[in-house]
């Protein structure tokens, strides 16, 4: 299974981003094949729902399970259509530790956005 | 004839200068096209004629039709459509309302219906001179509807005085597009200049002449004026900082109507417009 983490960088050694939609890599952790990748997020720039199209991107590299910092009210409508799972990680975190932690069952499942949403990149 | 008043950063005197050229220019229509905040009406008091709502489009999708193949979210760069696994997400207040994503749909899947996304309020103010002013409601992303509304009311208005939103932003542009004549107001400190020169870019790539006023003069620097005459940029007129202008518009006051210097800045401002401009402002002169 398939489980992507946003980050600074594309490997498990960087740092967990801060920011799901407009993060600007996810790493991507095979579960059974322990192999891992990097993938640009070409959504990151984008004017206004910037989570919604990071979603259909990880659903594209069929992802199953995102790790994420926080998550707003879009990107969570949109892993639910997508039927992705996400969890949340803490502050300051690397990719690695991350991952870690989710598969010791240590990280909260989301139900219900943890803020309002953000308002695009204010070219709208 | 149509003139912008506009400003890169906020706070610079847009809507004060726009009220008080208003009041002079008694011939003007009046509009306030800074949706998300306009105030000109506590300044320009008068009594509301109406008020009605203004609607935008967004896309609804038959489910029966839709085969989920994604075009319409491959063409919205707003992402106001997001095809999902199980039907097609939609973020009425994303969409901008232009009609492709119908266009894109092979499967003839998408209409639009409307919704209410604020208000336009026509008054009369002053000497029975009209108000228009646009309302962006609360949460809402876009205001630029209400702007384009707002100048299809005054089309065919001989002389108008567009009291535009701050900076470059979509709504910006939606207001100064197609004026005449747009109005620059500063502020002489290095932050005033730094957004001005954003607008001024904004300006010179939409081809519409200009001139700049330096409000608050007095303080800051000479950069903005430096600035101007190195690009040959007009400078209508310079109004100084005031501690007495400050209280008069923190009651509501119009500094026109109170302060006969003020208008005399003005008047010496109007002077320097144009001619062909010049000549429809002073055609309503106080």
């Amino acid at each position: 299974m398939k489980i992507a983490v946003p980050a600074k960088g594309m490997t498990k050694a960087d740092m967990a981003d801060d920011r799901f939609g407009r993060a600007a890599y996810y790493v991507i952790y095979d579960s059974e094949t322990k192999e891992v990748y990097g993938v640009e997020n070409t959504a990151k720039d984008e004017v206004s729902g910037a989570g919604g199209q990071a979603v259909r991107l990880l659903d594209k590299e069929g992802v199953k399970v995102t790790l994420v910092p926080e998550v707003g009210p879009k990107a969570l409508q949109a892993f639910k259509a997508f039927d992705i799972k996400a969890y949340t990680y803490g502050k300051d975190m690397t990719v690695e530790a991350a991952i870690e932690e989710y598969e010791a069952g240590k990280l909260q499942i989301v139900e219900t956005e943890s803020h309002d949403g953000h308002h695009g990149l204010r070219r709208a | 004839m149509k003139i912008a008043i506009l400003s890169g950063k906020g706070g610079t005197g847009k809507t004060t200068l726009s009220m008080n050229l208003a009041y002079m220019l008694k011939h003007a229509v009046v509009v306030d096209a800074d949706v998300e905040e306009p105030n000109l009406e506590l300044f320009l008091k008068g009594h509301v004629e109406r008020t009605l709502p203004v609607f935008k489009s967004y896309p609804v999708i038959d489910e029966n039709k839709c085969t989920l193949c994604g075009a319409c979210g491959d063409f919205c760069v707003y992402n106001a459509l997001l095809p999902a696994r199980k039907g097609v997400l939609i973020h009425k207040e994303l969409c901008h309302d232009c009609g492709g994503c119908a266009v894109v749909c092979k499967q003839g899947a998408i209409h639009y219906e409307d919704r209410s996304i604020g208000t336009l309020t026509e008054r009369k103010v002053l000497d029975y001179q009209s108000l228009y002013t646009g309302r962006l409601s609360v949460g809402e992303v876009s205001g630029v509807k209400i702007i384009e509304t707002l100048k299809e009311i005054v089309a065919e208005e001989p002389f108008v005085l567009i009291d535009s939103p701050p900076g470059t932003s979509c709504a910006t542009v939606a207001a100064v597009e197609d004026v005449d004549y747009a109005i620059l107001v500063t502020e002489p400190t290095p932050f005033g200049l730094s957004d001005m020169k954003m607008v001024v870019e904004m300006l010179q790539n939409m081809s519409i002449p200009f001139g700049v006023v330096i409000n608050k003069a007095g303080i800051g620097d000479d950069s903005v004026t430096l600035f101007c005459e190195i690009n040959n940029i007009s400078i209508l007129g310079e109004i100084p900082f005031s501690k007495e202008y400050a209280a008069v518009y923190s009651r509501g006051g119009l500094l026109a109507e109170e302060r006969s210097e003020y208008q005399d800045y003005l008047r010496e401002m109007i002077k320097h417009f144009p001619l062909d401009i010049a000549e429809d402002a002073v055609g309503g002169d106080r």
